[in-house]
């Protein structure tokens, strides 16, 4: 089961409200490559791992995922607090106030709805895990990218950190691949999937 | 001429040295060592590796020098940016995150689990200490006098973190 921690992994405080901004970091609370979809896939994917190591890296990196889930809220949140009449109408935040108003909903910045067809279980670990190592990837350049479009200091301080784990993560998959490796058939590591066949 | 020379010399020593240490048909070579084909490679962590202070960890993200590996557009790291005490405890909970996270692939490593563990201890006397002062951070901690669970702030509120 999950206890909820009355406390963020890392301080988020942000000093000025930027709608703007907030309609472009919505991606990594709701996007294909955001964090929900990122919690979701390793907390789903571990009921199928065979090896402790590998249900150990996906609960411990599945559940930290969700803690950025709400930092990335938090960022928002933040952002997006106390705004006048004239700042609810910032080009790139308007279309968003229409439906959620300051609400923090999981959407990509084009407006997409999180799918949970963004993520992928496909029952088998190295297909699985190799996924894993991808969505890193991917998360890592749409915290690039964010420093890209950013100026806030607030704002990138908060998304230096998260970057920074999606590089730990990556190294941590990527052990676990060689840690299942070491179990499989020495020969032929495709001889059959080991997350279904005993 | 000599150089590439030497380059060229030192590939092909590799390739032998490998095949000498029984990189077999259904491997491949990477200088100095056996891979296995059609299968992706990510070193494993060296034992026992180098580690930052804790706060220097939260300002790097990442526990691990060796794992630091930033963007060139990054900022100068804020942290701490909460009030002292909580600063404290977010910094060592980070540290005990890096190192089980770290075990999950490495659960062999008596040094790291021997910190792990004193970092634990420090943590629960931390987490003592900072609910006595500032309130609970799980709804099951007991307050002295009354509820104080749904006090404001919340994590995600500005003063959340002051």
């Amino acid at each position: 089961m999950f206890v909820y921690e009355k406390k963020l992994q890392y301080p988020v405080k942000i000093a000025t409200p930027n709608p703007k901004l907030a309609a472009v970091i919505i991606s990594q609370y709701g996007g294909s490559d955001g964090e929900l979809g990122a919690s979701m896939r390793y907390l789903s994917q571990r009921f199928s791992m065979p090896y402790p190591e590998l249900k150990g890296l996906l609960t411990d990196i599945g559940t930290e995922e969700l803690g950025h889930l709400e930092m990335v809220g938090a960022i928002i949140h933040q952002l997006t607090r106390d705004l006048s009449d004239e700042q609810i109408k910032t080009a790139g935040f308007d279309t968003y106030f229409v439906d959620r108003t300051a609400g923090v909903y999981p959407t990509s910045a084009s407006g997409f709805p999180w799918s949970a067809a963004s993520m992928a279980v496909k029952g088998d670990l190295i297909a699985d895990l190799t996924e894993d190592l991808a969505a890193e990837q991917k998360a890592r350049v749409t915290y690039d990218n964010i420093l890209r479009l950013s100026d806030d200091p607030d704002v990138n301080d908060v998304i230096k950190f998260l970057r920074a784990r999606e590089v730990v993560h990556f190294q941590r998959f990527g052990e676990g691949l060689r840690l299942a490796k070491e179990r499989m058939n020495e020969r032929n590591v495709y001889y059959l999937n080991p997350s279904f066949d005993s | 001429m000599e150089a590439a020379k030497r380059a060229s010399m030192q590939a092909a020593n590799a390739v032998a040295s490998a095949m000498d240490d029984g990189c077999g048909a259904g491997a491949g070579t990477l200088p100095g060592v056996c891979a296995s084909l059609a299968f992706p490679y990510i070193p494993m962590q060296e034992s026992d590796p180098p580690r930052y202070a804790q706060n220097d960890a939260m300002r790097a993200g990442t526990l691990f020098p060796g794992l630091n590996l930033p963007f060139h557009k990054e900022v100068r790291s804020r942290f701490p940016n909460a009030n002292p005490a909580l600063s404290e405890l977010m910094a060592l909970d980070f540290a005990i995150q890096e190192l089980g996270l770290y075990l999950t692939t490495h659960r062999d490593d008596r040094e790291v689990l021997d910190l792990y563990w004193s970092y634990v201890r420090l943590g629960k006397q931390g987490r003592e200490k900072y609910i006595e002062q500032y309130g609970p951070l799980c709804e099951t901690d007991i307050t002295p006098g009354s509820f104080r669970w749904l006090n404001d702030p919340w994590p995600w509120d500005l003063e959340g973190n002051d």
